[in-house]
């Protein structure tokens, strides 16, 4: 999950030294026997858990009780259950709006923290911050009593003649809190852009500066398709990473989705299913239809990825 | 897939080292037993407050001197987290050994096999009212103990009241009389001061209503004993206050959190139970609380009944059987426990403890309230249908939506009922 999948191509296409075949069985044996810590967790932890809850999805399974086997009603109710469609509905407007504006700010402070000053070092440090503390349970605590009622943020646009009030306890403005705090967490996705802008060799700007192209120009057509595959990665991963949003929505909601539903995100309503209301069965059921339609985004991602992620190997 | 991962991961060693356990077995019927060098240690959790914390860290430092071979471990969290960690727990097989329960949920975890049979340890029970006790038991067998009863009652900040000219209610009410009284609150509080919260979003304030009428909330046999009409009566009755100053907004009560409005001195009266008194005295700063009756359109009805306003029970996996249940014992019965706790927890149920307390100042009077409803009560509830704590919540929360405006009364009533009947099914 944490691996690019743009890396393994030039891998992929390098040329295997031939070996004899003895050796390369020992290798092998070697490889695996290095990875067995590591296969034993991920069989024991990650797949088998999954199997059993693809298993006990078409159950009615409650924590306490044998799961009795019913098919794929957890599936069909799904579809008539009020909470899980508003659930659909606001965790598709978080990744809609959050993802892009969250990227935007990531390549934005980016390229401000890629030119050569003095102190850019501490500025990188000062901008990443937020992700390190980001996902902790303080920081959603804080956000909640930045945006409470007389917080500072009421308190800030109130001096300019907003009067919004409290934003948590507002259904209509709690989805843009919440975005402006995963926007605010920009930094793992910025240190990625600035690697790869470290990547662009300076002489292509310095050409393009000599034909006579502004900043705009030199952005479209040498910063964006030479970053592309960043980008796309860090899309990829964002997007995913925002379907998950789970701790800062119990948080700054007391584990409730509210106000009026309107923090009641995909995985906190599957968390509610399962554990307030011992619906295990159906809760298993809604994470796997998570991860079938987390898939199927993947995969549209890179099939449109072909007609504009540039790789420095293509032809074009 | 971090999140799902690591509660799917929860769940299958849950699963595991519950058979594991399980596997172990027991040696002997009392579990294991500590001695003065090598106490045993239990755990205990609880829900509340900061003051009930303090409370209890008090009791529990007694009973360990007076029991130097136990050690307790006590853990706390609010109400509504409590339910979601103990299922997840119980999931696990890793329940605490002693835990503070509510009625709402004995079902759910006592049908469940989750929690011990007390009537297989030593708890004694003599000083209890008889009629209180079924309150803790399902089929014959002991869940819970009850600690303490309490009742359902309107409390109202006299000094607030007095500050806006507005005569101290004496409790004889019918709905609409306690309706005027929240709206001229309202008006006079200039919209810093509110009313009271919505009352109608409280099951058992509904519960009471129902008991009112004549209705029966739940069937014997677990079915919904009201009609969609009888609910949507209900949410009518403060069809009128919601978004005026007579209730506070959602808005409002949301971001006071974990505290409640009546606590954060942003109403003047709250309709609840009468054990909140110590909890909202020291959340509010108040100098005095009283407590009235609740209101009833049949003055001879009041629909009101002791219940125990909460239990103490123990895992049914627990390894310390014998220090759970001393402890259980002390808990209930110590009356030094009583004067720690005096009427946070409601009424001592135990005759021995509330014998033991002196009560005084707020305290005396929820102590006087409950003797004072005394004529009106009828039969403490049974533990409720399992799934209870689920509808509970949704009707807490189809009310929230109610007050945003999200919901009509008809949608609200509707999104309840399918929600209940959705899972009176799926645990029939």
């Amino acid at each position: 999950m944490t691996q690019s999948p743009t890396l393994s191509r030039r891998a992929a296409s390098a040329p295997t030294p031939p070996r004899k075949s003895r050796r390369r069985g020992a290798d092998t044996r070697a490889g695996y026997t290095f990875l067995l810590p590591w296969l034993l967790g991920f069989i024991a932890l990650t797949v088998g858990p999954m199997i059993s809850s693809l298993y006990l999805s078409f159950t009615n399974y409650n924590l306490f009780d044998a799961p009795k086997w019913i098919g794929f009603d957890n599936y069909t109710t799904l579809f008539q259950d009020e909470r899980f469609l508003q659930s659909v509905g606001v965790t598709m407007q978080y990744v809609v709006f959050g993802t892009p504006l969250k990227l935007a700010a990531a390549l934005a402070i980016a390229m401000l923290l890629n030119s050569k000053r003095k102190g850019q070092g501490f500025y990188r440090s000062a901008f990443y911050a937020p992700s390190l503390i980001g996902a902790s349970v303080s920081i959603a605590i804080v956000w909640k009593a930045m945006f409470g009622d007389s917080g500072p943020v009421d308190q800030g646009l109130s001096f300019f003649g907003i009067n919004l009030g409290g934003w948590v306890g507002n259904p209509n403005m709690t989805m843009g809190m919440m975005i402006l705090l995963t926007v605010w967490q920009f930094g793992a996705p910025m240190v990625i852009f600035l690697a790869g802008l470290k990547q662009i060799p300076a002489d292509l700007y310095e050409a393009a500066s000599m034909d006579g192209a502004g900043p705009v120009r030199k952005f479209m057509n040498i910063t964006w398709p030479m970053l592309s595959p960043v980008i796309f990665f860090n899309l990829l991963m964002e997007t995913i990473h925002a379907f998950q949003i789970f701790a800062s929505a119990y948080i700054i909601s007391n584990g409730e989705g509210g106000p009026a539903g309107s923090t009641l995100f995909y995985t906190l309503y599957l968390y509610l299913r399962g554990f307030s209301d011992f619906r295990m069965g159906y809760a298993s059921a809604m994470a796997w239809l998570l991860v079938i339609v987390v898939g199927i985004i993947t995969l549209i991602f890179f099939k449109t990825s072909k007609s504009w992620v540039h790789y420095s190997g293509d032809a074009k | 897939m971090i999140d799902r991962r690591k509660f799917l991961t929860t769940v299958a060693l849950g699963t595991a080292s519950a058979a594991f356990l399980s596997a172990c077995g027991q040696s002997s019927s009392s579990g294991q037993t500590g001695s003065a060098d090598n106490p045993v240690t239990i755990t205990y959790t609880w829900w509340g407050n900061d003051d009930r914390a303090e409370r209890t860290r008090k009791a529990i430092a007694l009973f360990e001197s007076k029991n130097p071979d136990v050690k307790v471990n006590g853990n706390f969290s609010d109400f509504a987290g409590y339910w979601q960690k103990r299922a997840t727990e119980a999931a696990g097989g890793g329940l605490p050994d002693v835990m503070q329960w509510d009625l709402s949920y004995l079902r759910d975890y006592g049908q469940r096999n989750q929690l011990l049979d007390l009537g297989t340890v030593k708890i004694n029970t003599d000083a209890f009212e008889k009629s209180l006790l079924p309150s803790g038991q399902i089929r014959g067998k002991t869940y819970g103990i009850p600690t303490s009863t309490n009742a359902f009652a309107v409390y109202y900040d006299p000094a607030k009241l007095a500050s806006l000219g507005i005569a101290e209610p004496d409790g004889q009410w019918t709905y609409k009389e306690f309706n005027t009284f929240l709206a001229e609150v309202g008006a006079k509080g200039n919209g810093t001061l509110f009313g009271g919260t919505d009352y109608t979003g409280i099951w058992w304030n509904f519960n009471i209503w129902l008991r009112q009428n004549n209705i029966q909330a739940f069937t014997d046999e677990g079915k919904l004993g009201f009609s969609k009409d009888d609910l949507k009566k209900w949410w009518n009755l403060t069809a009128d206050l919601r978004g005026t100053e007579a209730i506070v907004g959602e808005d409002k009560a949301t971001q006071l959190l974990p505290k409640s409005p009546f606590g954060s001195n942003v109403t003047a009266t709250e309709v609840t139970w009468d054990n909140f008194m110590a909890g909202y005295l020291a959340d509010s700063g108040a100098k005095e609380l009283k407590l009235v009756p609740v209101p009833s359109d049949d003055p001879d009805n009041l629909g009101l009944f002791l219940k125990p306003s909460m239990l103490m029970v123990a895992s049914a996996k627990t390894k310390y059987k014998d220090a759970a249940a001393r402890f259980i014992d002390f808990m209930v019965n110590d009356p030094e426990v009583g004067q720690i706790f005096k009427t946070s927890r409601g009424v001592p149920a135990s005759k021995t403890q509330r014998d033991g307390t002196t009560f005084e100042g707020t305290d005396k009077l929820v102590v006087d309230y409950e003797k004072s409803i005394e004529k009106y009560l009828k039969d403490a509830p049974e533990p409720p249908i399992v799934g209870f704590g689920t509808l509970e919540s949704t009707f807490k929360r189809v009310t929230q939506d109610l007050n945003y405006g999200k919901l009509t009364v008809d949608g609200a009533v509707d999104a309840w009922f399918k929600e209940a009947e959705d899972l009176i099914k799926q645990n029939a």
